[in-house]
């Protein structure tokens, strides 16, 4: 059984750190807002975060994948191109993931 | 592409609703809880305990990481340390949302505190004029999604069988609809580019901590990011 007061003490810790990560450009924002570069990795950021979140979640599903990435890649190529189509994300998104479903279940079950 | 004018105005209605954009997020968010909350109660913590985890804490990576650590009794600053590691991408959250966020000292700092990988893809992708409330009930929301999973998953424990294999897709679906909202507006697709190079570098060199390696890459990248004068004129 886990000590309930050394797990809140640990719980605390890592609320705390994960806090002061997320606030520390908030904080040094007077400082920060006066530096052109940060305005310029503000234009830049968004973009390429967006893109290494995506790369990095599919990475992480098709490696949990035994037949491959062909699912994660025909899935993905879905959304891109639906979103890009119709630009209604919920639509993107279910398509997206009722595909990428379907395609792990009947690889599973046959 | 359409013409864009050179003073954008936020639209009048958003392209994006906030509620649609958290629906994604509860498809992950609520089976992800679940997962972490089966994992901690089966560890040997109280269900509380996983709810509070994910109600103080709210950083899905580092719950899950510090599962095995904590029951393993590990010495609180080592956990802190590894939570430090596995977080500090967030850092680099706020720098493209210093203007974005509400003024407002409660709706800024509950912000800051929900400032996950996913709810900083839907802050980034809504309309500059985006009221403080509506901010905050998308971040309220998310954060509800991964705490209702939390204790579901807690509560059901060794009964939770999650029958489809694959629903948690819908993050990665979420983060390529995000993409291409990103890609649309942006002045060019270098960012693009330059994060698919830097995540395959950083996989290369590191694979066990290539997100922040990439992230630092890009971030590298950026700072050499030619100035434009007119950034939103798009052709």
């Amino acid at each position: 059984m886990i000590d309930t007061s050394y797990a809140l003490g640990v719980l605390a810790a890592m609320a705390a750190v994960t806090f002061g990560l997320r606030a520390l450009p908030f904080l040094a924002a007077r400082f920060l807002q006066s530096h052109p570069l940060v305005q310029r990795l503000g234009r830049f950021l968004p973009l390429a975060i967006m893109t290494l979140l995506l790369v990095h979640t599919l990475v992480g599903s098709a490696r949990e994948n035994p037949s491959g990435p062909w699912a994660e890649l025909a899935a993905v190529a879905t959304v891109v191109a639906l979103q890009r189509w119709r630009r209604q994300p919920l639509l993107s998104i279910l398509a997206g993931t009722a595909l990428y479903v379907a395609l792990r279940n009947i690889g599973i079950s046959s | 592409m359409s013409a864009t004018p050179s003073n954008p105005q936020p639209p009048a209605t958003p392209p994006i609703s906030v509620l649609s954009l958290s629906v994604p997020v509860a498809m992950g968010y609520i089976p992800l809880g679940m997962v972490f909350g089966f994992l901690f109660v089966q560890a040997g913590a109280p269900w509380w305990l996983a709810v509070t985890a994910s109600v103080w804490v709210f950083a899905g990576a580092s719950q899950f990481m510090m599962v095995p650590m904590l029951a393993a009794g590990l010495p609180v600053a080592s956990i802190a340390l590894a939570t430090l590691v596995v977080n500090l991408r967030h850092v680099f959250y706020g720098l493209s949302l210093l203007h974005k966020l509400p003024h407002q000292p409660w709706a800024r700092w509950y912000l800051v505190f929900a400032l996950t990988d996913e709810t900083y893809s839907v802050l980034t992708t809504l309309p500059g004029g985006t009221r403080a409330g509506q901010m905050v009930t998308v971040a309220l929301l998310n954060q509800g999604w991964w705490v209702l999973g939390t204790l579901l998953g807690a509560v059901i424990g060794a009964q939770a069988q999650i029958a489809l294999v694959g629903l948690d897709f819908a993050l990665a679906a979420l983060f390529a609809v995000l993409a291409v909202e990103q890609w649309r507006s942006a002045e060019s697709s270098a960012p693009l580019w330059v994060a698919v190079v830097s995540y395959a570098v950083a996989w290369a060199l590191v694979p066990q901590q290539a997100l922040l390696v990439a992230i630092a890459l890009s971030v590298c990248a950026g700072l050499f990011w030619p100035k434009s004068t007119h950034a939103e004129v798009a052709p």
